[in-house]
């Protein structure tokens, strides 16, 4: 998928060996994660009928160790004389002194090898590559557009007979940046063992990754200095600005504890939560830059009094206090529903306005709740709630 | 032995019934009359009769027949622009046999209705004028669109006095054989804010204890949404505890469903009796009165209440240091 320009420079360079040892005997295979570099490697291996001798990180801890295996495999040809390619994946995992050395011996061998190495790392301009990616031949590999990799999941789903819903996909791809090994993960950590995959089954996805690049947001909105520098750190995080509001809202009293800055704050907060509505009921969304504005430039500048100290961040309670009484909430709204049909009102009114004094009612009064139960025709577990929770 | 909620089994069925919005009433007694209906926009603050005056009216209009004649839709439940083309219009569109040439539709919490949905129904309402009365009910007019405004006869409906909700509640207590203590009826009368359905309800629920209702009855009904909750959010906040205030109120709201309006009408109460300076007390209402109007636009009500507690935790440190 995607990245065929770097593929057929890595094939044209490995059918050079046929005639002779090339100027570079090396290639260094780089690019983010997740975008194939490995198993491109592999497959050409497969396709061209190489022997493939593969290492990764672990295998690169001193210079003994890469002389034993590389240096070995680099002089001599394979046993029926066909041929060889040697694959040193995780180049990124070689780190600290002792493996300096390690880094030093892989050049050596590169120099003179007598087949074809291949090298992978996220970061070829690492500064203890320097030396080493003088001897290779360069290939980068490119995150695939959003579409390529819609593309590739939705032919892994019609395989394993998923029904997906676009949406979902999407969202799947979105997350992951064009890391088409993550994508897939999630596809197989969410789709095992069912036939459908709706929106609603990976939404739940996004707090949890995304958490990092909110962290980041949330730096500079509670530590920066300008205005301008909050507002920009979150254009480009391009998070969900209601995803957002949440960790501001939940984080600014933790951060700022002077009573003084805690007001001018929540205020902001308050005013962001104001242009949320209006734009939600006037659908106008040049408002929500307004929205933007009050949760981070002005959360930013109520930090007057209280010192600028590190507080780790915290996630919203909110959130997880809204997903866990999710089932409570389905219960309250049906109940609802019940009381509504009778008492003229909307579930949302029952809810809020008769709930609480029926709930009341069932922990005092068997008789008179036995009797409303049979009224309202509320079912077993409708009642079982109304009687046992909240105790 | 059969059991009702008391707000149902009490509400009256004829104009005649009603005790309170007596001005309102003659005007529908007039329209039965003239066996005549305009199209009507009933507001005014919970429960102070607007159902039940639109319901008495089809009653009175149409007989004990009259739910044959009558739609009901409740406008959060039923939202949206889809539900009012084709229901209302299915509705709408038959014409009814009897005396009375028109149906009746009720369509309860239509402020509640986003502002393309009333465009339709205001189109609806047009088409089918001949065939069909509308009643709209809101808590405010304000937000039922201009054009539908104007098409309407307006009946503003006032929150119940002392006196009758005094008498309302008597009379059930007598048909119910419950007794009420002096202070009980003073405890339920200060919460009321002249809302019978909530009368009604902590009546029913103090009574459901079984013994006779005092004060300390209705305030542990109140409880859900119960004012030494609310007090106590007050304290913490007071006392510099923000989060300790937020934990709290996030509970009422997330956990009991305790709703945002009673939450602010309770701090509203409870501010006066804090002892603190009496200046404060105007300050923070300033505060306290745009809260509850954000709420009524429809704001996120935690994070309105949890700005108002931030607010009391600011004045809470101010007068600590004497200010």
């Amino acid at each position: 998928m995607g990245n065929r320009e770097a593929l057929q420079t890595l094939k044209d360079w490995i059918n050079s060996w046929d005639k002779g040892v090339p100027r570079k005997r090396a290639a260094f295979l780089y690019g983010p994660p997740g975008v194939g570099k490995t198993l491109s490697v592999e497959a050409l291996a497969n396709d061209m009928n190489l022997e493939l001798v593969e290492k990764n990180a672990s295998d690169y801890r001193t210079a003994e160790a890469v002389k034993d295996f590389a240096g070995r495999a680099s002089q001599y040809s394979t046993l029926f004389g066909g041929k060889r390619l040697i694959l040193l994946d995780e180049m990124d995992g070689i780190t600290g002194t002792a493996d300096q050395g390690g880094v030093r011996a892989i050049t050596e061998i590169v120099k003179s090898t007598q087949c074809p190495i291949v090298l992978v790392a996220n970061d070829v301009y690492d500064p203890r590559f320097s030396t080493l990616r003088g001897y290779c031949l360069l290939v980068e590999f490119k995150k695939p557009a959003p579409y390529e990799v819609m593309r590739h999941l939705k032919r892994i789903c019609v395989r394993e007979g998923i029904e997906a819903e676009e949406k979902a996909l999407r969202f799947i791809v979105e997350k992951n940046g064009g890391d088409v090994r993550s994508s897939v993960n999630d596809l197989q950590a969410l789709a095992q063992g069912r036939d459908k995959l709706t929106h609603q089954d990976v939404a739940w996805l996004a707090s949890r990754d995304r958490k990092e690049i909110i962290f980041d947001v949330l730096r500079s909105i509670f530590y920066s200095k300008s205005c301008l520098e909050a507002k920009r750190a979150v254009d480009a995080a391009e998070v969900d600005p209601d995803m957002l509001f949440e960790w501001i809202y939940e984080n600014a009293p933790h951060q700022l504890r002077d009573p003084h800055d805690l007001v001018e704050a929540m205020d902001s907060l308050a005013l962001a939560d104001l242009y949320r509505g209006r734009v939600q009921s006037t659908q106008n969304w040049a408002l929500l830059r307004y929205v933007l504005d009050f949760m981070t430039a002005g959360v930013m500048t109520s930090r007057e009094r209280t010192r600028p100290e590190w507080i780790p961040f915290r996630f919203p309670e909110r959130i997880r206090m809204l997903s866990g009484t999710k089932w409570e909430r389905g219960m309250q709204s049906a109940i609802g529903m019940k009381i509504g049909r009778k008492c003229h009102v909307s579930s949302r009114v029952a809810v809020k306005g008769v709930l609480p004094y029926l709930r009341i009612i069932f922990e005092n009064n068997p008789e008179m709740a036995a009797g409303l139960a049979k009224w309202l025709d509320l079912d077993e577990a409708m009642i079982e709630y109304l009687t046992g929770v909240q105790q | 032995m059969d059991y009702e909620m008391w707000a149902e089994k009490y509400r009256p069925h004829s104009l005649d019934e009603m005790v309170n919005q007596t001005e309102i009433v003659e005007r529908l007694k007039s329209f039965v009359e003239a066996k005549n209906v305009p199209h009507c926009i009933f507001a005014g603050p919970p429960g102070t009769g607007k159902t039940t005056a639109a319901l008495c009216l089809a009653h009175d209009l149409y007989g004990s027949g009259y739910r044959e004649h009558l739609m009901e839709l409740n406008a959060s439940d039923e939202r949206g622009i889809n539900v009012v083309r084709e229901t209302v219009k299915t509705f709408a569109r038959t014409r009814t046999v009897g005396e009375i040439p028109f149906k009746l539709l009720i369509l309860d919490e239509a402020d509640n209705m986003t502002g393309d949905a009333q465009q339709a129904l205001r189109r609806t309402m047009e088409r089918f004028t001949e065939t069909a009365r509308f009643i709209l009910i809101a808590n405010y007019s304000g937000k039922i669109i201009e054009p539908i405004q104007s098409r309407c006869a307006p009946f503003r409906f006032t929150s119940l006095s002392r006196e009758n909700t005094i008498n309302w509640l008597l009379t059930i207590c007598q048909k119910e054989k419950v007794e009420v203590l002096e202070d009980g009826m003073e405890a339920i009368l200060e919460i009321s804010e002249g809302d019978l359905r909530r009368v009604t309800n902590t009546l029913q629920a103090a009574a459901s204890m079984g013994k006779p209702i005092d004060a300390e009855a209705v305030y542990s009904v109140v409880g859900r949404a119960n004012p030494t909750d609310v007090r106590r959010m007050i304290a913490l906040a007071l006392k510099g505890d923000f989060l300790g205030a937020r934990e709290r109120l996030r509970e009422m709201i997330l956990k009991y469903g305790v709703a945002g309006s009673d939450i602010i009408r309770q701090i509203h109460l409870e501010v006066f009796r804090l002892e603190i300076p009496e200046k404060w007390k105007i300050k923070l209402m300033e505060t306290i009165g745009e809260t509850d109007f954000r709420l009524v636009q429809g704001a996120d009500e935690e994070v309105q209440l949890s700005a108002l507690l931030a607010k009391l935790t600011e004045a809470g440190s101010s007068i600590r240091r004497g200010d």
